[in-house]
């Protein structure tokens, strides 16, 4: 797994590529709550998942724990460009309805541009 | 019918092994990568049920994958050396819980129940047995 991460607009963007599994959550988690909780803090967290191949329910830990922070920190937590297989382990867990899934960057950004719902 | 099987020692650093076995048996047998994607996720899910529960200090357990391909679908079967312990009668968690309340574990074996269509345990020969057969389209 390879975390990238981006600013724009004033929000910080996350882009993880690969695997998201037991092994590389714990370090997948740490790039999440250094997004969320920089010296920085931005308006807004978005985890552009269109590279990201596969994820389990460790990886989905490190979503919860990370949207959690935000939600603590007043920041908006969002995801975007699931692939499918991803989009399942998220629907099937029930985590589409805890954290907001938006179809791409975009509508993301149009998103948390609105403020809090 | 084709069928393959592996073992491994009960320790995390096994778990891309095991995957690469899983994916090497799929891609010969040419199944769609959706369906890949779905086995290598309730193999690491049961895999690391195995290793992180129920393991005493100073132990290790075995743990063996066999995979079996039939008209009915593709069977993966976990099966550890470990005390007896049947994921299956654990509690489901709370999918419906706000994302403050929702419980950060208990969530893999409820995963596999979802993506499977048939998932069962049996204590066969002092070991733990998980079978978990999902059909192909």
């Amino acid at each position: 797994m390879n975390v990238g991460t981006e600013t724009l607009a004033g929000h910080t963007v996350v882009i993880p590529a690969g695997r998201v599994d037991f092994n590389s959550a714990s370090e997948f988690q740490a790039q999440l709550e250094r997004a969320v909780g920089g010296a920085r803090a931005p308006a807004a967290v978005i985890v552009d998942c269109a590279a990201l191949e596969y994820v389990s329910s460790a990886g989905l830990r490190a979503f919860l724990l990370a949207a959690r922070a935000a939600q603590r920190a007043g920041i908006a937590f969002v995801l975007c460009a699931l692939q499918p297989a991803v989009r399942e382990v998220f629907d099937l867990s029930g985590f589409s309805r805890i954290i907001s899934v938006y179809p791409d960057r975009a509508a993301a950004l149009t998103h948390v541009a609105q403020g809090p719902p | 019918m084709r069928e393959q099987r592996t073992a491994v020692p009960g320790e995390a650093a096994q778990l891309p092994q095991l995957t690469a076995f899983l994916q090497q048996f799929c891609s010969s047998a040419a199944l769609p990568a959706a369906q890949v994607l779905t086995f290598e996720v309730a193999l690491e899910e049961i895999f690391m049920n195995v290793v992180m529960h129920g393991t005493a200090a100073g132990t290790q357990r075995r743990v063996e994958v066999s995979l079996a391909l039939t008209d009915e679908g593709l069977t993966m079967t976990v099966e550890d050396d470990g005390p007896g312990f049947d994921p299956l009668s654990l509690p489901p968690p709370d999918v419906r819980a706000s994302l403050a309340e929702r419980p950060v574990g208990g969530l893999g074996v409820f995963l596999v129940r979802q993506m499977m269509d048939a998932v069962s345990y049996a204590r066969v020969a002092g070991r733990n047995q998980l079978r978990m057969t999902k059909h192909l389209a």
